[in-house]
């Protein structure tokens, strides 16, 4: 992929009102090894990592992704430049990584994923995959808006690595659609409580008036017959 | 000699010397020393530490003389080379004293003769005298007759102007009682007059109802009984209390105040104002407007203001699902009890659609908090003036509607009835 020179890194210019988004994937996968090991302790072995939600070559606009483990391993800051972004490890316990996914276009600020590395098996937020082990991912999107126009280049030369038939997609595009439907159900039972709620207040309020009222009233003969 | 020996740990010699224990027979004592002055040995079971603590021998302080100096080097402390200055019970006079009286004390004839030092604390307050025609003419004064004066200025002048004693002598019998404040105001009204006579500068003030006012005061603070203190008390605290109900009132009022400017300003729904607009204009014109009456509109608007990602740059999807920092921790709390009741992940998968709804969903959430709360305030006050009414009215109180009452008794709304509350962007306000 070749840069065209009219555009440096210094052309400077956004684009305005030009928006991409990337569909990403992160999260990391666990393995136990049945038993723990005797010379550390560990007892899981574990892949963290960022990958495209469609099935592309994510370097075309990514320069790099920090993986920031926890301090008690040897060089906790581990930088991966190609894809694919993954740090494998065996460890004993869980820990919250940080992930920077910088680009290309130094312009762009890196932004920062934040993923609780899953060991053990929690409701709802993992999977449990029989080949695989334990999955915890989360979806998110990275959301260009304005690029500049060195970034809108390599965002929309981005490679496509065949087809977008991954597992993870069939997964999220699930989850997002019952997520969905759930808020959705949801919504309409918060109006609806809201509505109820609504019209309990409107009646205090006016009930309020009321009692008002009637003590005005009161005040008023009493004052009548005290003179 | 085997004692000293044993004493100073010197090997005994392998043959044993005649003493007068191997003739006598008794050989204890000095089987004791040897045991001694041999390094004990741990008994069976004590433990190490404990066993340190136990004195050895070469800690123990020396039994006899170990200095072979012949006795102190100096039998005498010298604390000074002169010869010591003498004390002479000498007479002395006081100038201080009008009798001349002659006393005596301890003094060194060496020190020059002083005058006696503490004469100089016997201070004079100086006091104005008058003649007959001084007092004729600017002394006069309808209290006071010129004889009394006198014996005011005679008083001062013997008492050193120290009034309680003054007073106690001035009201001898026969006399017109005076208070310590009357005899003081007269002697410095007399003295300020002289005093202005005389030029001097120096004028002292004395403010008689002030002073008789403080008295007063003083004296009635002394003489409550333990029944009024307490009913203070409790009077103090039943202030505090008040106080700080209002307080809390003024907050709410506050609040209610920001939720309305906020109503003012975010857009409103039309049919929902169409329906309100005959309620606002019928404002009861001859009551003032209470707060509790903006919740209905004020509430309408309240939700969550979250950040428009207008921006450039880069940025994720999940941030705009972020609670915006001014949303506090009650209601941040409440959002997540709710979600966890109706049975939804506290973040969801950040797509488009998702994060819309959601943020839509927590907004509304936020809202019906916000009615639930305000719906609470009306209740109170509901409470508060039934009791009103019902203590100027007695045997008579005020229906509150079953429907208030019942929280439990959810009344299926008219779906028709349902508003959007959190309204859609495009939407001219209800101004």
């Amino acid at each position: 992929m070749s840069v065209p020179t009219d555009f440096g890194p210094d052309s400077g210019g956004r684009m305005k009102g030009v928006c991409i988004v990337k569909p990403i994937v992160y999260g990391n996968v666990a393995r136990y090894f049945g038993k723990k090991r005797e010379e550390d302790g560990h007892t899981h072995q574990w892949t963290v990592y960022v990958k495209p939600y469609y099935n592309e070559d994510m370097s075309g606009y990514v320069k790099k992704v920090h993986f920031k483990l926890h301090e008690s391993y040897a060089n906790p800051n581990r930088i991966v430049l190609k894809p694919p972004y993954e740090i494998t490890e065996t460890g004993w316990g869980e820990f919250e990584l940080v992930i920077k996914i910088y680009f290309h276009d130094p312009n762009e600020k890196a932004v920062t994923l934040y993923h609780i590395l899953k060991l053990f098996h929690h409701s709802g937020s993992t999977q449990d995959l029989q080949e695989k082990g334990l999955v915890s991912e989360s979806y998110d999107e990275i959301i260009f808006q304005d690029p500049t126009q060195l970034m809108h280049h390599y965002l929309i030369n981005t490679k496509s690595l065949g087809s977008d038939d991954l597992d993870h997609v069939a997964y999220f595009e699930e989850k997002k659609e019952k997520s969905l439907k759930a808020i959705m159900d949801a919504s309409e039972k918060v109006r609806a409580d809201i509505s109820i709620h609504k019209n309990r207040l409107k009646l205090a309020q006016e009930t309020i008036q009321q009692f008002k009222d009637e003590i005005a009233k009161l005040q008023e003969s009493q004052s009548q017959t005290s003179l | 000699m085997a004692d000293i020996r044993d004493i100073l740990e010197l090997e005994s010699p392998a043959t044993p010397e005649l003493t007068r224990e191997s003739i006598t027979g008794s050989d204890k004592p000095k089987k004791r020393y040897s045991s001694g002055a041999k390094p004990a040995k741990r008994p069976e079971g004590m433990h190490r530490e404990v066993f340190a603590l136990l004195s050895k021998d070469a800690d123990m302080p020396p039994i006899f003389p170990s200095d072979t100096a012949d006795g102190y080097k100096q039998m005498k402390i010298k604390l000074g080379m002169r010869k010591p200055r003498k004390w002479k019970w000498m007479p002395f006079k006081n100038p201080a004293r009008t009798d001349d009286a002659v006393f005596h004390h301890w003094r060194r004839p060496s020190d020059e003769p002083r005058e006696y030092p503490f004469a100089q604390f016997n201070k004079k307050v100086e006091i104005f005298t008058y003649t007959d025609d001084e007092y004729q003419q600017h002394l006069t004064c309808d209290d006071w007759t010129k004889e009394e004066t006198d014996n005011l200025i005679d008083l001062a002048q013997r008492f050193d102007c120290r009034f309680i004693i003054m007073a106690d002598r001035y009201n001898t019998e026969g006399v017109t009682k005076r208070s310590v404040e009357d005899i003081k105001d007269r002697y410095y009204k007399v003295q300020g007059i002289l005093g202005k006579l005389n030029g001097d500068k120096k004028l002292y003030v004395y403010d008689v109802e002030h002073e008789k006012k403080r008295k007063e005061q003083l004296g009635k603070l002394f003489e409550r009984t333990i029944e009024q203190i307490e009913e203070e008390q409790f009077l103090l605290g039943e202030m505090k209390k008040i106080e700080a109900r209002k307080k809390e009132r003024d907050r709410k009022t506050q609040d209610l105040q920001k939720l309305i400017s906020q109503a003012d300003s975010q857009n409103d729904m039309p049919r929902k104002s169409d329906k309100k607009l005959p309620k606002k204009k019928v404002p009861n014109p001859a009551r003032p407007r209470v707060d509790t009456n903006y919740i209905f509109q004020a509430v309408e608007t309240a939700g969550i203001k979250f950040a428009d990602f207008k921006n450039s740059g880069v940025s994720l999807r999940s941030q705009r699902m972020k609670l915006p920092p001014n949303v506090g921790q009650k209601k941040v709390k409440g959002i997540e009890q709710s979600l966890q009741f109706l049975g939804l992940e506290q973040s969801p998968p950040a797509s488009e659609d998702i994060c819309q709804c959601f943020n839509k969903l927590r907004s509304e959430m936020v809202l019906l908090l916000e009615i639930k709360g305000a719906l609470a305030t009306c209740d109170y006050e509901l409470q508060s003036l039934r009791h009103q009414y019902e203590a100027m009215a007695p045997g008579k109180t005020l229906a509150i509607p079953a429907q208030l009452t019942n929280t439990d008794l959810d009344i299926k709304p008219n779906p028709g009835e349902i508003i959007d509350v959190v309204g859609s962007p495009g939407n001219p306000t209800n101004a």
